[in-house]
């Protein structure tokens, strides 16, 4: 065993080893989280967002397209998150249109129901 | 060559270690996705209908923990936290909404119900009304006749040769005026009809006298002009024999046709 250390040997491992830590690497081109956030926008547009969630449709829309210009320039980490969240924001603008749309069903049967009761009442009297 | 390449990784993962234990393990993102999961992880409406989006939100919310715990970038760590919370409301929706389909499927049964109720209510005040008109009919002593209902004004109701109702006469055109004050809808058409004794013109003069008399009854009870007509027929369709004296007092009558709901007669 020899007493000491190799220096280049020891830079090169902690600098690569440096270089792991800090970040992973800019990684593939987010293809297929592109895709998954444009359908899930396409879906929630299909459960009327537009309409009952405008607000955090647009939010999911914005990201899609910063996510795109982010993309151009190879940017792709910060772009796959980006893209993930657009996701799951439209996901969630989908899901509370429907829960909307729903709510608004109940009310409008139940206004129905009200109608049919007061006309049975003023027959009966 | 070994030891230093062994002495190199030791330093790499002593600087690991290091950045490990400086980092706090608190995050507010952090808390708070797991705190949107914590409400909603024993909902039963969630569990039946948002599964796959709490599992989502739960896997999530570990690896946002563990990459908190690891020293990771802390946009990576509030980026997973904020998937793992739009996956818990996500799911909270999903449950919610399921719970309304159900209202709505319970509430649509209720007012299936109260539809039927009421068109057994209709269909029950239909058949009521239809007895009530037939027990008015029956009471009028109208028959039933290929030309609707008709109420026969006997001769003797007459004062003899003269046109003037008797009171008995005058009862019955009241009954008939009680009707129609009713049935606001029916019309009435008034006949005069004489037997062939004496001169035809004065049968004719006679038998449109007699029912203009029930028109002016009729009237005097309320019944306003436009919903009664009038005609005489004299010696015309006779409905009895005129060579017996029984017969030719069946032939001296008045006949009220009364009309239908909406208000047509069908004359002679």
């Amino acid at each position: 065993m020899k007493p000491h250390l190799s220096l280049p040997r020891t830079l090169t491992t902690l600098a690569l080893a440096t270089l792991m830590t800090a970040c992973a690497g800019p990684g593939p081109k987010p293809d297929s989280e592109l895709q998954s956030a444009e359908s899930a926008i396409k879906q929630a547009e299909a459960s009327d967002a537009r309409q009952f969630q405008p607000v955090l449709l647009n939010e999911a829309m914005n990201k899609v397209a910063d996510a795109r210009a982010l993309i151009d320039e190879e940017q792709y980490t910060q772009a796959r998150r980006l893209l993930e969240q657009a996701e799951v924001d439209a996901q969630l603008a989908g899901a509370r249109s429907e829960t909307e749309k729903a709510q608004r069903a109940v009310a409008e049967i139940n206004n129905n129901i009200e109608n049919l009761r007061q006309q049975l009442n003023s027959n009966q009297q | 060559m070994n030891s230093t390449l062994s002495i190199g990784f030791a330093l790499g993962l002593s600087v690991l270690m290091v950045g490990c234990a400086s980092t706090p393990q608190q995050n507010a993102s952090v808390d708070e996705a797991r705190s949107a999961y914590m409400a909603i992880e024993q909902d039963p409406n969630v569990a039946r209908s948002g599964s796959a989006q709490l599992r989502q939100a739960k896997l999530e919310l570990d690896r946002a923990q563990a990459l908190l715990e690891d020293g990771a970038d802390i946009n990576q760590v509030e980026h997973v936290a904020y998937l793992a919370q739009r996956h818990a409301e996500i799911a909270l929706q999903q449950g919610k909404r399921a719970d309304l389909e159900e209202e709505i499927s319970s509430v649509e049964e209720r007012r299936k119900q109260l539809m039927l109720q009421m068109k057994s209510n209709e269909a029950n005040e239909a058949r009521m009304e239809a007895e009530a008109l037939r027990a008015e009919m029956a009471a009028l002593k109208a028959e039933q006749t290929e030309r609707g209902m008709v109420l026969t004004l006997g001769d003797v109701l007459f004062d003899l040769n003269k046109a003037d109702l008797k009171d008995a006469g005058k009862r019955s055109v009241e009954r008939l005026a009680d009707f129609m004050k009713q049935y606001q809808e029916r019309r009435v058409l008034i006949e005069g009809y004489t037997d062939s004794t004496g001169a035809a013109e004065y049968n004719q003069k006679l038998s449109e006298r007699r029912a203009v008399s029930v028109q002016q009854e009729l009237m005097d009870q309320g019944i306003p002009g436009s919903r009664i007509e009038v005609e005489g027929y004299g010696e015309a369709y006779p409905v009895a024999t005129n060579d017996t004296s029984a017969g030719r007092q069946q032939n001296r009558r008045v006949e009220i046709v009364i009309s239908d709901e909406s208000g047509s007669i069908s004359t002679r």
